[in-house]
């Protein structure tokens, strides 16, 4: 819908700015914090976005992750924690998973934060799968984290080599055939998986037409990346395990005697081929303008992406220069996944979070336990893939508990943002207006509004924290 | 997709409802519940995700071919339990095998189809859709089913899963839980109030959060109405963790409730993908699973005779192992039936061999049932759907013979 249809929709009085730098918020980020959208709009959303494309370093974050020390810990010592069976590879998992929703919560590059809870889903591996429970922490800071706003080709190149990756997917166990000292029967070494989720996951998509073999010769590009388990818990590529025949993938032809290029071809193939550049960006348009983006935008973005390389950072600039990402504004919204609700109701009531636990388990209970997808497609991106009245009920009474300061962990003095909205925290009327301008651009409907203003003055439960609970909970904070 | 309108029945008083989420923002139906009239059984559809290895579940073992097809993964002979002189059953799963000597269980073997491809994405798509080849399928097959359901004037389907499944994609109304028994509001001190509020602001909307906040307070009022839907298990059933047999536990406390709920998915994201360490793998799993099916059946107890099992899976696996000691994405795989009407002690459908010319492309176990054919069966017997509908672009044959 172009902008101009999407403001003939309205039927009310619209509040352009505030609503549009709401919606900057909501999608570039985790959601407004009190005051944010007021803020950026008075510096320039131009500023704002230029910032979060460039981050900087968040020195607050650092004091608030500080505490999570196992974050700290070398590969090699968790390798060794893994192995002794530690009952603290327990407390390494709880201190990642805190991290994630800290950073999310509380991190300044809101962009950065979002970008690499999307491509952690790309490129997705299970937290609870083996060596990966003390993996997964080191592959996102390694492997996603670093390229984010980079090339997608050093981005597919770190997931490839990354232990991480190489174990969920059982690369590291891919090798040549051999033959069995025994029997002399020719064993094959060879497993498909990495190979298939390369190109079907990662980058051409299940449609672009490779076949069953090119399954196999993609695979074999791989044979020889491994791990060193034993000690260091790093990549190692085993020279004496590569397939060293010639082989075509899809088209690349590769010869003979290629070793660890094999691998690094394809990977190059595979970055640059038109049917990744459409795949990705469909995706990233999935995440950042609807479930459902017109196939002109989608052809735009691929273009940007060809012609850029796999500049990531060129192609966010793309979907923030394009009208279809501003008219979302002043549509109904995407429907938001249980991380992307937790975290901006959190925000939404300027929570401090000081023990993560609770909130991770929320989400967990709203169905998407953080870093445990068990298949390799991750997390779907379709906001409306997130509605059941499963997941619904557990968002409607973690709106309500968080804004009543009963979310353990979470403090959260809803008076106190009611007042920084410029409403009277004992008025429900006043106090449901004031949330509706600061957090959603007015854009609360008349029913929701008339809804939270009609609760009563008096309760055990507060005003302010009944208001606001009502908020959280109600259907407007369940879209972005 | 059509509505028949004059088969909804709209209830005064007993306010029992859940809707779905579908294509098609729906308005609410309500239904009444006459548990006492329930004609046919309740199809229960147990979906293993990851492509679940046949060939370990219920293993040829006295086949010649067997050993040098699966190397290090073929199984000893130890660790089946036989079942027919030449399909054994992995002992992991070794609660079956009781029921399999008491004839309320059998299996389906060489079950698939080659349009499902070798994708974990497509192949469930497919076989949720029950249109092969076709992504473009608007409904899934359980949602056609429930729809075709005769002269019922309750339909109410539920899926265990943590998101609405593909096979209920469409208009009929479908319950989505995880955990029942958490299905109410906090809000302590206020929680009349916040109820009010909440259910005014969902009603007032009428997309598709709409949709599901009023399925929300919907499925809270039956919930609340049934307490019975809670109930602890009877028959001395010991149900596993995970989610076979969370699922199954809390189906079973909705069938015994008498709710008249027809259709129950139960969605097991385990790790069934093996292609590494399948034997270790696949114990952990099959371990969970036998024991929840066998809960299930003693929870049941007599009402089983009301109940079909299917327990399915998107694809099976390589014939031979790969060099991970796992086997790869294949083609054919194993059902698991249960309970009414199943033919038990038998193993079902036409076994294609394990030959080098017999396997699918040198690789899978070939597929000679055509998982639709299955369904289809399946679901005629349980619910009296003629099959003639149920699957776009195809017309199910006569069936493996494994439920009447």
């Amino acid at each position: 819908m172009g902008v101009g249809a999407a403001l003939a929709a309205q039927s009310s009085p619209v509040y352009i700015g505030p609503r549009v730098a709401v919606h900057l918020l909501n999608r570039i980020g985790f959601g407004p914090r009190p005051g944010q959208a007021a803020e950026i709009l008075r510096a320039g959303l131009d500023r704002y976005i230029d910032e979060q494309l460039d981050p900087s370093p968040d020195a607050g974050l650092d004091t608030r992750l500080r505490p999570l020390t196992t974050l700290g810990t070398s590969l090699p010592d968790a390798v060794a924690l893994y192995r002794s069976q530690d009952r603290n590879i327990g407390r390494f998992q709880d201190e990642a998973l805190a991290a994630k929703v800290i950073r999310a919560v509380h991190g300044v590059n809101q962009l950065q934060e979002v970008l690499v809870d999307f491509w952690f889903n790309h490129f997705n591996v299970f937290l609870g799968d083996g060596f990966d429970r003390i993996f997964t922490p080191f592959y996102e800071r390694e492997a996603i984290r670093p390229h984010v706003l980079g090339r997608f080709r050093d981005l597919l190149g770190a997931t490839a080599a990354h232990p991480g990756m190489l174990y969920y997917l059982d690369n590291y166990l891919s090798t040549i055939s051999r033959q069995d000292p025994r029997t002399g029967v020719l064993l094959t070494g060879l497993n498909e998986n990495y190979g298939r989720e390369l190109m079907e996951l990662h980058t051409l998509g299940v449609d672009a037409g490779y076949s069953q073999d090119d399954v196999v010769n993609s695979a074999l590009c791989f044979t020889g990346w491994t791990i060193d388990l034993r000690t260091s818990g790093q990549f190692v590529y085993r020279d004496q395990n590569h397939d060293q025949r010639a082989k075509t993938v899809f088209g690349l032809g590769l010869p003979a005697g290629g070793g660890r290029a094999d691998g690094e071809r394809l990977l190059d193939f595979l970055a640059a081929h038109p049917a990744t550049s459409r795949r990705v960006s469909l995706r990233l348009l999935q995440r950042f303008v609807s479930d459902d983006p017109p196939a002109a935008l989608v052809d735009r973005l691929a273009a940007v992406f060809t012609r850029t390389g796999g500049d990531l950072r060129a192609v966010m600039e793309a979907i923030l220069g394009a009208p279809e990402f501003w008219a979302e504004a002043f549509g109904s919204g995407k429907p938001k996944t249980p991380v992307e609700f937790a975290v901006s109701a959190v925000r939404a009531v300027d929570g401090e979070v000081a023990n993560a636990r609770p909130v991770v388990a929320a989400i967990a209970a709203m169905g998407m336990p953080l870093y445990q997808c068990v298949p390799p497609t991750g997390y779907s991106n379709l906001g409306r893939d997130w509605v059941n009245p499963s997941s619904q009920l557990a968002r409607i009474n973690f709106g309500l508990d968080l804004a009543a300061g009963a979310v353990a962990g979470v403090r959260v003095d809803a008076r106190a943002v009611v007042r920084s909205a410029d409403g009277d925290p004992d008025d429900p009327a006043s106090a449901a207006d004031a949330l509706s301008a600061d957090l959603f651009g007015r854009g609360l409907s008349r029913a929701t509004r008339d809804a939270a203003a009609s609760v009563s003055r008096s309760g055990s439960v507060g005003v302010a924290a009944r208001v606001a609970g009502l908020v959280l909970g109600g259907p407007e904070m369940q879209a972005r | 997709m059509s509505w028949d309108v004059s088969r909804r029945v709209f209830l005064r008083g007993a306010g029992l409802a859940a809707v779905g989420i579908g294509m098609a923002p729906s308005a609410l139906l309500e239904r009444t519940a006459r548990a006492a009239s329930l004609a046919g059984r309740t199809l229960v559809q147990v979906f293993l995700r990851g492509g679940c290895d046949g060939l370990n579940l219920c293993v040829p073992y006295a086949d010649g071919q067997y050993p040098g097809l699966r190397g290090v993964i073929a199984l000893p002979r130890a660790e089946v339990l036989d079942l027919d002189g030449y399909f054994g059953l992995n002992a992991a799963l070794s609660p079956l095998k009781t029921l399999w000597d008491e004839g309320r269980l059998a299996f389906t073997h060489a079950v698939g189809s080659y349009g499902l491809s070798r994708s974990h994405f497509d192949a469930q798509d497919f076989m949720e859709s029950g249109t092969p080849g076709d992504k473009a399928t608007a409904s899934g097959w359980l949602d056609r089913t429930v729809a075709a359901v005769p002269g019922s004037e309750v339909t109410q389907a539920v899926a265990f899963s943590a998101q609405l499944p593909r096979s209920f994609l469409g208009g009929e109304p479908v319950l989505v839980a995880t955990d029942l028994a958490s299905f109410d509001l906090h809000a302590r001190g206020w929680r009349d109030e916040a109820e009010r509020t909440l259910r005014a602001m969902y009603d007032a909307r009428t997309d598709v959060i709409g949709t599901v906040g009023k399925e929300t307070f919907a499925a809270m009022d039956l919930l609340l109405r049934n307490p019975q839907v809670l109930a602890a298990p009877t028959g001395g059933a010991t149900y596993p963790a995970g989610a076979a047999g969370s699922g199954l536990r809390q189906a079973a406390a909705l069938l015994k409730a008498g709710l008249g709920t027809r259709c129950i998915f139960v969605n097991v994201p385990g790790a069934f993908d093996t292609h590494s360490n399948q034997i270790a793998q696949n114990d952990t799993e099959f371990t969970r699973l036998g024991q929840a099916l066998f809960a299930f059946a003693r929870d049941l107890g007599g009402l089983l005779d009301s109940v079909t099992v299917m327990v399915t899976t998107e694809f099976g696996r390589t014939a031979y192992a790969n060099g991970s000691a796992g086997t790869d994405h294949g083609s054919a795989h194993c059902m698991i039936l249960l309970g009414g009407g199943v033919r038990g002690h038998r193993v079902h459908g036409r076994w294609p061999g394990l030959s080098k010319t017999e396997l699918y492309q040198d690789r899978d176990l070939a597929v000679t049932t055509d998982f639709r054919d299955a369904f289809a069966e399946a679901a005629r017997a349980a619910l009296g759907v003629d099959p003639a509908g149920l699957f776009p672009g195809y017309s199910p044959g006569p069936g493996p013979g494994a439920v009447a």
